[in-house]
């Protein structure tokens, strides 16, 4: 079987994000790179069915030079190779981004194409159905599990109605939610097994924007709120405005 | 079809089968931003074949269907309205602006406003495209208090040939309140210390009545203390409810993220050093099982007297 995982370098859900000058991106000197959590879910999702079924993982990025590194990363946990879509920039739009996904994914006749349901950076959680769209295959997005059979694939998906199981064949695009389960640490052997394997390159053309990004800014700073210890009457105000809230 | 549409989502709550609540918000904006550009607007309500209800290309088949000649479209953001939306996004070849929490209008075009990086961001989008999408978070809008004019889809799509086949293993009938819904969410984490003490909390929310429910931080769902859908946070569900209470939970960064949304945070810990007390209009530092229990008889006296 062979497997596509898209994966995308966010910064560290730790990092402190300021906005350039420009007013339309962020500053990225100094920031910490990631492989974003939902992403890095689906790309073990991926190693486990190729380890239980046979095939090969392809772990695929659209990105400046740095998200090379993330590439390097996801062929130090497993994926047997790697392609990079150079560009210079991320897309805001992520119509844009799952379009150049398409056209290096299209060609190269994956059986399943595994992502993250959403990136923890842009959250639009847009990519998995507009490939799926792209390459006219099923999709099931926000899965929390996953079981692969041959063509026949189980997923589960939370809604705020219901538990639901989705029964669909591959070829197919998946959602993967970070829920399903912590990815693996890549092992010392696989470190150094990644140094040594080459990323491959697919040349994308980005189509042009049509979200057009007017302005980014800090939220508004919060006060700060009233702290005191049990006992010290903060207790009575926190309850009064709780019994307001309840209309008790 | 009219030129702004909302799209309606029906859920089934305890008390009976309705529309999602987050409908009267987009209705809100809806009425705002027809008056003020000139447009007319309609809740669109889309019949599909029970055998395709649930599954989002079919869902978002008929939006893009409906809505070729519209000017805006809105959904709420819930797990479905992202999915179904970003499908007739796909459809109808346009952008969409996934997970609003705020709008403007200048010289007759809307401006959305939505958090990136967990919230440490905000940015205001404009929409280049005819139809314009726009998903918005839950209870981020006022809910509209006039009448809508509700317009019925029916899905062109056969009910023959489902892509995919959804099973629903355990619907959630009955329930109560989601963590987006509710007005007041009372949270644990893992102070909490184990899946047994929850009966404070659940105490809690009872006296704070039927708007109130609650949620958890994410180590509390990795351990299977609480159900997956009860996780607030970067990686769970982002809540706006009027009142958010975090007990014992310490305030990592991934957790504000899900809670800035929040109109008031009250915070519940024995470290007087834990991040939570940061964001909190309130804070208790002490002992929550010593605490949590205190409030709820402070409350449950309030009504008595």
């Amino acid at each position: 079987m062979k497997i596509a995982v898209c994966i995308k370098q966010t910064p560290d859900t730790e990092a402190r994000i300021l906005v350039a000058p420009s007013g339309c991106s962020i500053e990225e000197a100094g920031l910490t790179w990631i492989i974003s959590p939902h992403d890095e879910s689906a790309l073990e999702q991926a190693l486990q069915i190729r380890d239980r079924c046979q095939g090969r993982v392809t772990a695929v990025a659209l990105g400046p030079a740095r998200v090379k590194q993330a590439l390097r990363e996801a062929l130090a946990m497993g994926a047997d190779e790697a392609l990079h879509l150079p560009c210079d920039a991320m897309p805001a739009d992520a119509a844009v981004t799952a379009a150049a996904l398409a056209q290096a994914l299209a060609p190269r006749t994956f059986d399943l194409i595994l992502t993250g349901e959403q990136s923890i950076d842009q959250a639009g959680s847009q990519v998995p159905q507009r490939l799926a769209v792209a390459l006219g295959w099923p999709c099931v997005t926000a899965v929390e599990g996953l079981e692969v059979d041959g063509n026949s694939v189980n997923a589960e998906r939370p809604r705020e109605q219901a538990e639901e199981t989705v029964r669909f064949e591959l070829p197919a695009v998946v959602g993967i939610n970070r829920r399903i389960g912590e990815p693996r640490y890549p092992s010392f052997r696989g470190i150094m097994k990644a140094k040594r394997k080459p990323i491959g390159v697919a040349v994308v053309t980005l189509d042009e924007e049509a979200m057009v990004r007017v302005r980014m800014r800090a939220p508004k700073a919060k006060k700060q709120g009233v702290v005191g210890a049990y006992g010290s009457g903060i207790e009575d105000t926190v309850a009064a405005l709780l019994a307001g809230a309840a209309k008790v | 079809m009219a030129e702004i549409l909302v799209i309606e989502e029906a859920v089934t709550f305890a008390a009976g089968d309705g529309t999602h609540p987050v409908t009267r918000e987009l209705c809100h904006a809806a009425d705002d931003i027809a008056r003020r550009t000139g447009h007319e607007w309609a809740s669109l309500e889309v019949a599909l074949p029970e055998a395709l209800l649930r599954d989002p290309a079919a869902f978002g088949e008929a939006i893009a269907e409906a809505s070729r000649d519209s000017w805006l479209v809105m959904m709420g953001s819930t797990s479905l309205g992202r999915d179904v939306m970003a499908r007739a996004a796909g459809l109808l070849q346009v952008p969409l602006a996934q997970d609003c929490t705020a709008y403007s209008v200048t010289d007759g075009s809307p401006t959305f406003t939505r958090p990136l990086y967990g919230g440490k961001v905000l940015v205001d989008v404009q929409l280049k495209s005819r139809p314009m999408l726009a998903t918005f978070r839950p209870r981020a809008l006022p809910a509209f208090d006039g009448v809508a004019r509700v317009l019925k889809h029916v899905a062109c799509r056969s009910p023959t040939s489902p892509v995919v086949q959804v099973d629903v293993c355990a619907a959630r009938v009955g329930r109560t309140l989601g963590v987006t819904e509710a007005d007041v969410v009372v949270s644990g984490g893992r102070g909490m210390v184990g899946p047994d003490n929850w009966h404070i909390l659940e105490e809690l929310v009872s006296v704070l009545g039927p708007r109130a429910t609650l949620a958890c931080s994410r180590p509390v769902s990795d351990e299977g203390w609480r159900p997956r859908a009860e996780h607030v946070g970067q990686t769970g569900q982002a809540i706006a409810p009027d009142v958010y209470i975090a007990c014992g939970i310490s305030g990592a960064i991934q957790h504000v993220a899900g809670i800035t949304g929040s109109k008031c945070i009250i915070a519940i810990n024995r470290d007087a050093d834990a991040p939570i007390f940061k964001v909190a209009d309130y804070g208790i530092v002490g002992d929550l099982f010593e605490v949590v229990p205190a409030l709820t008889q402070a409350i449950r006296a309030f009504g008595d007297s």
